[in-house]
């Protein structure tokens, strides 16, 4: 700690500190523009000068100069306020005072500034600039005539999206900020650039002309997409939610979000909410009161009893999993299950069997302080995005390494020094196998890993995957196999990521298993910074785990319980919340089941694929409208409240699954509050949580390894010649189907697509947006073509989110596909 | 997404040999600080940075296209369009100025039909005015590629155009 004097004031603050976070530390405001704390000091602005007396009471910026000790600092002699009054009139000459209809009005920080010196006339005149402002894409408005060229939208995007849209174009008056070519903003749109943008130059074009920023009340939340569980703050005004706003103290990942996160919430206030009770009479579905809808649905959940079964989305909060639970069990069912069971087998079968856990030993907050990172294909850039800006800081600020294993190359890859082995589809698992047994082979890893029981079994059955033989099958040499093992063995602190989810059958409990048995081998479990996350799908996907809310105690799993309503042994079925005819493996199939079976009831947000086909149709609410607390993949439970008054007639599955229990004569709970109480006073690692001790940033659920070595089963993916392997996967944009009714992701990304390596499409004579007719054994679907330089030879990719168009015609759940392409 | 634009950028520009960039690049590929001999020896080979040569630049050597235009708009020395074989530089510098440099520029743009930073149509010629070239001794001072003409007078343009318009393009 460095001792130093600002405004007469003795402070101390850390010895990395620069004169501005010591003064912010100790309460004392600096004025800046171009400063984010998320972000390197930069220096721009010239509004945060300060004097310094032992630099001969020169002028400097304290957002880039370090302190010293003993430094003696003033904040705002009169001196210092002339000056910044001064910048702010240079840069008020050429940012129009368009205030009125500048949607940054009252929360920009030039109008602010220019308030708080008093700026009201301008000694010098020059033009406004001319710019073209860019209204070429639906989410992010660009006026650069409005720009003070602080440079926080480049480095964002650079520093820490790592997409690198914005720079500086030209020379001194000339500067702006734009794309290359000057062409349209063309990006991930992640709105990073809009959060900290401290005037109106980027603007989120969802929330134009909606509200003013003063009118908007502010209210906390939890993202309700993936399951990395960033917080969010909602903009509420007339109970409707506007937008996102940006807050740089919020959460682990600082206020930082991805596209879906920023733009996606529209789906909350989406005039396709459904808002009233349906019941399907003369093969009509038809408007009814609640009490007639739970009716019906009660008398057909008592008539059916065992032949019962149930089917919820990982969106759910805990309380109404449980409860959802409990109405089952009341009915005398345990046929219950979420995302289509293989989507969380690596927890619930792999963890569970590996750890005695079924969750990730490790956080999101280890990956920053890891020094080696092993990713299991690069989409875990794209199915958890504010992880991938982790990993991105990782790599760029702390100079971590990073490797990945993928069978394609992805965003990731191109971080520096990012080493991305690319392997043939469906070989992951023999990989980490051969790393394994590289480790014990060459004496790389922990010693009292052999202690662990397990061990004399995982060596044996590690005998044929020795690099060479892996290589031959995998696609990769085996020097890269060895290095890879080794430098994984060496670094001191590693961390495994791999994503799972319904797009990835193929990452199923034996990659948990063998992932864990490479993390026990090299000693990487139980430190700081080290050991292995499982991302999971959705954003309650580890507390619907953590529920027991899947298959368990001789209860059908979600496929087996679509094969009972085929076969009619199932009667009744209940989903809340899934699509299962777009998001499972086979759509032929899911129709089929849903058809047959004898009652379909859907508690639904949107008439969905699913829930035009059932029964009774029961309108439910969104995050933004319950109570509640969610699981995110690292195991933080975090807690929600309403921002807004339900929609409609809507109610919260909560509401709904009480009802229900109460006409099956059971006792239903009064408040989420209760029930929460009850899954603290059940759920291992949940004790001692209640709504007022998880506050606003969460509690991480307690974790009690007990490592044992697994031996995975593998089952080698035999390849078909003359076809290509098609892998499923997330797109960046969505997540699961919830997203197709965002408006934003809808806007940037609104039809899937197959991707396909430039050498294919060469071959086949395909170009870019041709319509192609993809067939597999399953059946055949026309999707347009993406031709990328990320596939490899042999390889298409399609994102599974698509209600208008499932991919799941061809898909039938295998890790890869056989298909062909045609024009 | 922007993959795709790249892909339509391309079928917009003149053919252009990417074998050269290839070069370039495979030469300077592991040295660190890359980008500028990479975007001098391009610009060398091209006399211009063709938008596909940026792209072909931006995916090898791993740099954003966005911070490739950023490099290439900041230097005076980058081109982003095809420039003339013979450059005429006319210095507006204040020894030349005073010597009457203005009409030197005006009787270049008489004969050529081409303003400052301009390039004729047969990509014969690029006039540019520069601040100073370093020889006010010779004032008023013009230049065409690398020969210096001093003691310019409107006479001298006339013979200076007609000679070089003589010269063969290849």
């Amino acid at each position: 700690m460095v001792n130093l004097t600002i405004d007469d004031k003795q402070v101390t603050a850390p010895k990395t500190a620069t004169i501005y976070d010591a003064a912010k530390l100790n309460g004392i405001k600096i004025p800046i523009l171009c400063h984010d704390k998320k972000l390197k000091p930069f220096g721009a602005c010239r509004m945060c000068l300060v004097e310094v007396e032992q630099m001969k009471g020169r002028q400097i910026p304290a957002c880039t100069t370090p302190v010293t000790e003993g430094m003696i600092i003033r904040t705002s002699t009169p001196d210092i306020v002339k000056a910044r009054k001064m910048v702010l009139e240079l840069l008020l000459l050429n940012h129009p005072i368009d205030c009125p209809v500048c949607d940054k009005a009252g929360d920009c920080d030039l109008q602010n500034l220019t308030y708080e010196y008093k700026v009201d006339a301008n000694r010098f005149t020059d033009e406004k600039f001319h710019l073209e402002i860019d209204y070429t894409n639906p989410l992010i408005e660009r006026d650069m005539n409005r720009c003070v060229l602080c440079g926080k939208c480049a480095r964002i995007c650079d520093e820490i999206v790592s997409f690198g849209a914005l720079t500086f174009i030209d020379r001194g008056i000339e500067t702006k900020i734009g794309c290359e070519f000057e062409e349209a903003l063309n990006c991930e749109f992640c709105g990073s650039c809009v959060s900290v943008c401290p005037v109106g130059s980027l603007l989120a074009r969802p929330f134009k002309f909606k509200a003013r920023f003063w009118s908007l009340t502010k209210q906390k939340s939890v993202c309700g997409y993936c399951g990395t569980g960033c917080n969010l703050t909602l903009g509420v005004k007339d109970n409707k939610v506007l937008t996102t706003i940006y807050d740089e103290n919020q959460g682990f990942h600082n206020g930082q979000l991805c596209v879906r996160g920023r733009f996606g919430y529209q789906f909350i206030n989406s005039d396709k909410r459904l808002t009233k009770p349906l019941i399907r009479k003369n093969q009509n579905l038809v408007e009814v009161g609640w009490d007639e809808a739970l009716e019906v649905v009660a008398g057909r959940l008592r008539d059916s009893g065992a032949a019962s079964a149930a089917l919820a989305t990982a969106r759910l909060t805990n309380e109404e999993l449980l409860l959802f639970k409990q109405l089952m069990e009341s009915v005398g069912s345990n046929n219950y299950d979420h995302s289509a069971g293989y989507a969380h087998a690596a927890l619930t079968e792999g963890f569970a069997g590996s750890f005695g856990i079924s969750a990730s030993p490790s956080t999101i907050l280890d990956i920053q302080k890891s020094d080696l990172l092993l990713v299991i294909k690069t989409d875990a850039y794209e199915t958890h995005p504010v992880v991938g800006f982790e990993i991105n800081m990782a790599v760029k600020n702390k100079g971590v390494q990073l490797k990945i294993l993928s069978d394609k190359t992805g965003k990731l890859s191109k971080l520096p020094d990012a080493k991305t082995l690319v392997h043939t589809p469906g070989s992951e698992i023999a990989i980490i196998n051969s790393l394994a047994k590289v480790i014990i082979d060459n004496k790389l890893g922990d010693a009292s890993a052999v202690s662990l029981p397990g061990y004399a079994d995982l060596e044996k059955s590690l005998a044929d995957f020795t690099p060479e033989a892996v290589s031959a099958q995998c696609g990769l040499s085996a020097d890269d196999i060895k290095l890879l093992a080794s430098d994984y063995a060496k670094a001191e602190k590693a961390l495994i990521l791999f994503p799972v989810g319904q797009a990835y059958p193929g990452h199923t409990a034996a990659l948990a298993n063998a992932v864990a048995n490479l993390a026990l081998l090299a000693g990487k479990l139980g430190k700081e910074g080290s050991g292995v996350l499982c991302l999971s799908e959705k954003n309650n996907s580890q507390g619907a785990v953590d529920m027991g809310f899947h298959a368990a105690g001789g209860g059908l799993n979600a496929g087996q319980i679509l094969d009972g309503c085929a076969t009619g042994s199932i009667k009744t079925l209940l989903i809340a919340g899934e699509n299962p005819l777009v998001s499972y493996p086979d759509h032929a199939k899911v129709k089929a089941a849903l058809d047959k079976v004898e009652f379909l009831v859907v508690s639904e947000m949107f008439m969905t694929e699913t829930a035009a086909m059932a029964d009774v149709v029961l309108p439910v609410c969104s995050f933004a409208e319950k109570e509640g607390t969610f699981t995110a993949t690292d195991r933080r439970v975090q807690h929600i409240k309403p921002a807004i008054k339900k929609i409609g007639q809507s109610r919260s599955d909560f509401e709904i699954f009480g009802s229900l229990i109460a006409k099956m004569g059971g006792v239903s709970s009064a408040a989420p509050a209760v029930v929460f109480a009850e899954i603290a006073a059940s759920t291992p690692g949940y004790e001692s949580m209640s709504y007022v001790s998880l506050g606003d940033e969460g509690l991480f659920a307690s974790v009690d390894v007990k490592p044992v070595f697994v031996v995975p089963q593998t089952s080698a993916a035999k390849a078909e010649s003359g076809k290509l392997a098609l892998v499923t996967g997330s797109v960046l944009y969505h997540n699961g189907t919830l997203s197709q009714y965002g408006e934003g992701p809808m806007h940037v990304c609104p039809e899937g697509y197959v991707e396909l390596s430039r050498a294919d499409a060469a071959a086949m004579k395909f170009v870019e947006n041709d319509l192609l007719t993809i067939s597999s054994a399953n059946g055949s679907m026309k999707l347009k073509a993406r031709i990328t330089p990320r596939m490899p030879q042999g390889v298409v990719f399609a994102p599974y989110h698509f209600g208008a168009n499932p991919v799941n015609q061809v898909w039938n759940g295998a890790p890869v596909t056989w298909v062909t392409l045609a024009k | 997404m922007s993959e795709a634009v790249a892909q339509q950028a391309t079928e917009q520009e003149p053919v252009i040999d990417l074998s050269l960039a290839n070069k370039i690049i495979d030469k300077y590929i592991d040295m660190p600080g890359n980008l500028m001999p990479v975007l001098q020896g391009a610009q060398d080979e091209y006399g211009y940075i063709p938008r596909v040569v940026a792209d072909l630049i931006a995916e090898r050597l791993n740099v954003y296209p966005s911070q490739i235009y950023g490099v290439l708009t900041f230097y005076a020395q980058f081109h982003l369009k095809p420039r003339g074989k013979f450059i005429i530089r006319v210095c507006v510098g204040t020894a030349c100025h005073v010597q009457g440099a203005p009409r030197i520029v005006e009787s270049f743009f008489d004969k050529l039909h081409i303003g400052h930073a301009e390039t004729s149509p047969d990509l014969r010629y690029t006039f540019e005015k520069v601040a100073c070239l370093g020889a006010c001794g010779m004032a008023p001072l013009a230049m065409v590629n690398d020969a210096t003409y001093g003691a310019m007078t409107v006479q001298k343009v006339s013979e200076i155009v007609a000679d070089y318009n003589q010269r063969p393009m290849k």
